[in-house]
């Protein structure tokens, strides 16, 4: 039986998890160094087993609820923002495809008509809107602040 | 955690119920914060990285499959997080006012061996990332070699070889500290 074996079995013994043979014991009764180190291996395990339990503070479980829902509502800000970039190149998709379409087919020269029409029916209604335009202009600025308070709510439910 | 009761908290988190995970983070907290505590020392750090294990719990549920046990799958994501906070430096030092103040077990005031205590932490620290949280977890009420074992993916033999071996490089650290 040489140290470095019985030194290798030490920490094992201190623990429990080993009962040292004839051999072991034998040298570990007459090896000063070794017996030493085996008195110190079972001190050391005493003071691990006395350890302080680190305890966590108070407000832990808020805390980590709030991360929780602050996680959960990025995600699913991300799918939002996601979801809408992908409508807006399939729209524009769409309308590429019909402009090209529309190029191919020879209906461009007459959609380009069509496109003097609508505009002077467009300036036509504007001159008849405009009298009336504050109004329109305050009904929309309503319009936008209910739905930026009711953003800012859902907002604020979410996280 | 009883398995039945353990299956239906889980199932209640999985269907999005905030109450379930909320229950939890409770009955894991003192087990996850106690881990991870003894591996970083830095309480405010510490309480990051317990919160981010249960981030991951809520990100993960979904997939868990039940095939280990709840508590087994928490430890390997606090392995996991443990270590790779571990490829950052680590300020670690019992006496510069940032470690974690466990708090001394009568046993500890009875024996008076706050000093060893304190080198034995800073010993800790010196220990490579998967042996300072063998140790950490090991001298936890209730965990055994074989929850470590199934935590860390390893054979029960190498969990209980290398505890040996941290305990073996930690009583040569300390050598003049232990008579």
């Amino acid at each position: 039986m040489f140290c470095d074996e019985a030194l290798d079995a030490v920490e094992a013994i201190a623990a429990g998890d080993l009962t040292p043979d004839g051999r072991i014991a034998e040298h570990l009764s007459s090896c000063p160094n070794c017996s030493a180190a085996l008195v110190r291996a079972r001190q050391l395990e005493r003071v691990l087993q006395r350890r302080g339990v680190p305890q966590p503070p108070p407000q832990f479980t808020a805390r980590t609820m709030a991360r929780v829902r602050r996680a959960r509502w990025r995600s699913d800000q991300f799918l939002d923002v996601g979801f809408n970039v992908a409508i807006i190149l399939v729209v524009l998709a769409v309308f590429g495809g019909v402009w090209m379409l529309l190029n191919r087919s020879g209906l461009a020269a007459v959609s380009s008509d069509a496109a003097d029409l609508f505009g002077s029916a467009l300036v036509m209604l504007v001159r008849r809107v405009a009298p009336s335009l504050p109004l329109y202009v305050g009904a929309a600025a309503l319009l936008a602040s209910a739905l930026g308070i009711w953003w800012w709510a859902e907002r604020g439910a979410a996280v | 955690m009883e398995p039945v009761n353990e299956r239906a908290l889980v199932e209640r988190c999985r269907s999005g119920d905030e109450s379930a995970f909320q229950e939890l983070v409770d009955r894991y907290k003192r087990l996850v914060f106690a881990l991870i505590a003894r591996t970083v020392q830095d309480r405010s750090r510490a309480e990051d990285l317990a919160q981010e294990v249960f981030l991951r719990v809520h990100r993960g549920l979904p997939y868990f499959r039940g095939e280990a046990r709840l508590s087994t799958w928490i430890y390997r994501i606090v392995a996991n997080v443990t270590v790779q906070d571990h490829s950052r430096p680590v300020p670690l030092s019992l006496d510069d006012g940032r470690t974690a103040p466990a708090i001394p077990s009568a046993s500890d005031r009875q024996f008076g061996d706050f000093e060893l205590r304190d080198r034995l932490e800073k010993a800790i620290a010196r220990l490579p990332a998967n042996y300072r949280l063998l140790i950490a977890a090991h001298y936890l009420d209730g965990v055994t070699y074989e929850d470590l074992a199934g935590a860390l993916g390893l054979p029960l033999g190498t969990v209980k070889t290398q505890l040996y071996r941290a305990k073996q490089q930690l009583r040569r650290m300390l050598e003049t500290d232990l008579k």
